[in-house]
């Protein structure tokens, strides 16, 4: 089967009687668990997984992929509305995403997230189409010394992130650092800050962490505050007027079309790579978002191009993640593990063979990233009225019902009580962190990214000896690195003599 | 006399009334004791992996013959060791059977790791799903064609590992080890997935794992296995010497047959689904009948096929031997074992 005529073969396949429902039922279902917080990508999949025994192979892939690409759609949903990330990728939206709705901004905020959520899988929904040839080559590019070096260049993100207040960020993005090295170290297989406690053993979860850090921490805000979460809008916006912010939004979104295009090409490069996820994805697209603005002192106050950075980047690093398991069965993350084995289920075969004899499969999962992303949009778009007056609602009633969805979703993912303890914890830090302008963001970047440094340092170090950076690929981007530092710093310095003088 | 006559009446009485009240709880058999009734299978890994999804795949079938509903829980962490742990310490009314990671659990034990709170040859077990061969396959870009290849090396092979004291390290230093290879294990990668990309990349030569994770690179042509644990041959790897084979080329044959023995009883534990301690001996025996009739239902068979998940069933009596086996081991060979697990080889 050549690449077109799989590609013709897979549009037909995806728009057909037999596929579209599942399609259509699958992203609903992605776009409601995205909603609510702390029920992830992974655990949509998991669920849909246990439906796939009696499908259709391309009704199963439209269906559990479906249920997948629309997540961060949701997850954007309440990030913007609730100050609450819907799912962990949605952690960077929370910069400027709520600032917007207290600014009265909130549909116009929905309508840029959705839009470049649209935009952002498309790309990487292309972007992996037009790799099909190259595809193994393209994933073998990545091994560890690479791979510490691109993490490496991602941490220095902090720098851009937290510009305001760098010492205090700098406190923050190694105390994630220290985070992220609890658990049992398994090159050594020693115990490092588990205090005894088998629960620790695993290091923290990233879910409950990152829940308790925005999530919980608001509900704190919002109880001691009291007052309703929309705090600077008297009445909610009207739903009328809502709708017109939303096409606003959908219509910024696209006029901003080549920041959507530059941050949906790190996060489709960042969803190459396995174990990055998309987490650290969002961030570091903000941070280029922020860089590359005229108005950098808008960024966290309320400026529309942080929400499409964050939302553009986050979407598109599910064409990259895809490549791995398509070319060589190998899974960069959980949910593509659970992908992965659901395509066993329905008896496909990852690998060369499905590149050669089923591309029309690979052609459906790209369609089913567009497609599925459509409906969410347009689906979405009705789900902001009901929701976005949920947010006038006073605080001693929301607060515990939104507590309750919290804990559930700290719960869920492993089904751990320990998680819900995770959360309230790092709930209190996260308040702390707020009260105190500490900046989260550069907490959580460190803590995502500190285990992927730490790994892949040791193990190019051991095959490639101490001069691994010197091989071609490391060095030059090594160079990138240093280079993104020296301009970091630099400016970092007249700046603050401008601010002195 | 009149009294100790009512005494007796008195005595009478309440005797049939006890065996009254008992005789349903014996008469129930363990069929209908589990009738419409809720069983938990604990699968101590996330959703999506293969303990899953043999779990899934196992379910339907165990409610066919056993008439009870069974709810898979997945209860992830410390390797496997926390469901391990979970499904050995729940109550005993035989409501609670789970998918364990046999090898991995005993090796935990042996080694005494932290945390470890259950003995491998205690658990009642219903049989086993299937035990995973394991084999060494190298790039077919690192050159190396047979494992003498290996043997004969000049500078060392590097074969990848996960972490210390896990499968695919445990395999490559125990065996390394007795027979001498010149190699260097890299390990600390994140999973047997990363240790596959490192191979297709060609930063490391080879790496031990199981047949199922090497099947697919076999078959695009970029793995090559050169040994495996199976003795007698095995289908899946025709015409490959075993590291049996090789075993009597050794420093010290005879110790190298008996280490790789225990090495490979080892892997023969493999994945076996099994209940708490002290659960009733009927309820026990009634499960293990459920569970062999599901493992050999036809339907279940072809479901099986059909995900490629490859099944070798024992039944409960044999796992049970097996098991104890596995972690009764002379001195020496626990120590060596010992030792590889612990990443002091």
């Amino acid at each position: 089967m050549t690449v077109i005529e799989g590609m013709t073969s897979g549009f037909f396949q995806a728009i057909s009687l037999g596929v579209l429902p599942y399609l259509m039922t699958g992203a609903i279902f992605g776009l409601v668990i995205g909603v609510i917080p702390g029920l992830s990508g992974h655990f949509a999949m998991a669920m849909a997984v246990t439906f796939l025994y009696s499908m259709e192979p391309s009704a199963g892939i439209a269906f559990l992929l479906g249920a997948h690409s629309t997540v961060a759609q949701g997850g954007g949903l309440t990030a913007i509305l609730f100050s609450t990330p819907g799912t962990g990728q949605n952690a960077a939206t929370l910069l400027d995403g709520p600032p917007m709705r207290d600014n009265g901004e909130a549909g116009k905020a929905v309508g840029a997230a959705m839009a470049s959520c649209f935009l952002g899988a498309t790309f990487g929904a292309i972007a992996l189409a037009l790799l099909i040839p190259v595809l193994r080559d393209v994933v073998l590019f990545f091994g560890p010394p690479e791979i510490f070096v691109l993490a490496f260049l991602a941490l220095t993100f902090v720098a851009i992130l937290g510009k305001e207040d760098m010492t205090r960020s700098m406190i923050a993005a190694l105390m994630g650092l220290m985070l992220a090295m609890i658990g049992v170290d398994n090159v050594t297989n020693t115990e490092r800050f588990t205090m005894g406690s088998s629960d620790l053993a695993d290091g923290l979860s990233l879910v409950p962490a990152i829940l308790g850090l925005f999530a919980v921490a608001e509900m704190i805000e919002l109880w001691v505050r009291g007052g309703s979460l929309a705090k600077d809008v008297p009445n909610a916006l009207s739903g009328r007027e809502t709708q017109k912010q939303i096409f606003q939004g959908i219509g910024t979104a696209f006029r901003k079309w080549w920041l959507v295009m530059r941050c949906s090409a790190i996060g489709t490069t960042m969803g190459l790579i396995p174990g990055l996820g998309s987490a650290p994805a969002a961030f570091v697209a903000y941070g280029h978002a922020k860089q590359t603005s005229k108005d950098k002192e808008s960024f966290g106050k309320g400026n529309v191009e942080g929400v499409i950075g964050a939302e553009a980047a986050n979407d598109a690093v599910e064409g990259g993640a895809l490549a791995s398991t398509i070319a060589f069965g190998i899974p960069g993350s959980s949910s593509m593990a659970i992908l992965l084995s659901g395509l066993f289920i329905l008896g496909l075969e990852t690998g060369p063979q499905m590149l050669t004899t089923n591309v029309d499969i690979v052609f459906i999962m790209i369609f089913t990233i567009i497609i599925g992303n459509l409906i969410g949009t347009i689906v979405g778009m009705f789900l902001v009225n009901p929701l976005s007056r949920a947010t006038s609602i006073r605080a001693s009633f929301m607060v515990p019902v939104l507590m309750a969805i919290i804990v559930t979703g700290a719960y869920a993912a492993d089904r751990s009580l320990f998680d819900i303890g995770i959360a309230l914890v790092f709930g209190v830090i996260g308040y702390l962190m707020k009260v105190l302008n500490y900046s989260r963001a550069a907490l959580l970047i460190g803590f995502v990214l500190g285990f992927a440094v730490e790994k892949n340092l040791y193990l190019a170090l051991l095959i490639d000896g101490p001069l691994f950076f010197m091989e071609p690929i490391p060095l030059t981007l090594s160079l990138i690195t240093i280079g993104f530092l020296t301009v970091n710093i630099f400016g970092f310095v007249r700046d603050r003599r401008k601010g002195n003088s | 006399m009149r009294r100790t006559f009512l005494k007796g009446i008195a005595a009478s009485i309440a005797l049939t009334g006890v065996v009254g009240a008992a005789a349903p709880a014996l008469a129930e058999t363990a069929a209908e004791f589990y009738e419409g009734k809720n069983v938990k299978f604990i699968v101590p890994y996330k959703p999506g992996g293969g303990y899953d999804e043999y779990a899934r795949l196992l379910g339907p079938f165990m409610e066919k013959y056993t008439g009870a509903r069974f709810d898979i829980v997945n209860m992830p962490g410390s390797g496997g060791m926390k469901g391990a742990n979970e499904i050995f310490n729940s109550p005993s009314d035989g409501l609670t059977v789970g998918i364990i990671n046999g090898s991995a659990m005993v090796t935990n034990e042996l080694a005494g790791i932290e945390g470890a709170s259950y003995k491998v040859a205690d658990y009642n077990f219903l049989g086993r799903v299937v035990a995973d061969q394991r084999v060494l396959a190298v790039s077919t870009k690192s050159g190396i064609e047979t494992y003498e290849d290996i043997l004969n090396a000049d500078s060392p092979v590097l074969l990848g590992a996960t972490g210390l004291g896990g499968s695919t390290y445990v395999d490559a230093v125990v065996v390394g080890t007795v027979m001498g290879n010149n190699q260097k294990v890299i390990h600390g990668f994140n999973s047997s997935s990363d240790v596959r990309q490192a191979l297709l990349r060609g930063d490391i030569q080879g790496m031990w794992g199981s047949w199922g994770s090497a099947r697919k690179g076999v078959a695009s042509g970029d793995f090559k296995i050169v040994t495996h644990s199976a003795r007698d041959g095995d289908p899946n790897t025709p015409g490959i010497p075993s590291v049996f084979d090789y075993a009597a080329k050794a420093d010290d044959p005879a110790k190298a047959e008996e280490i790789l023995v225990s090495w490979d009883a080892l892997s023969a534990v493999g994945r076996p689904v099994a209940t708490p301690p002290g659960v009733a001996e009927d309820r026990v025996e009634f499960l293990r009948e459920a569970f062999a009739k599901a493992m050999s239902d036809p339907e279940f068979l072809e479901k099986a096929k059909q995900a490629k998940r490859a099944v070798a069933y024992l039944d409960g009596a044999s796992m049970a031997d097996l098991a104890k086996a596995s972690t009764n081991l002379t001195p020496e060979i626990q120590a060596l074992f010992v030792a590889a697990i612990k990443g002091e080889l």
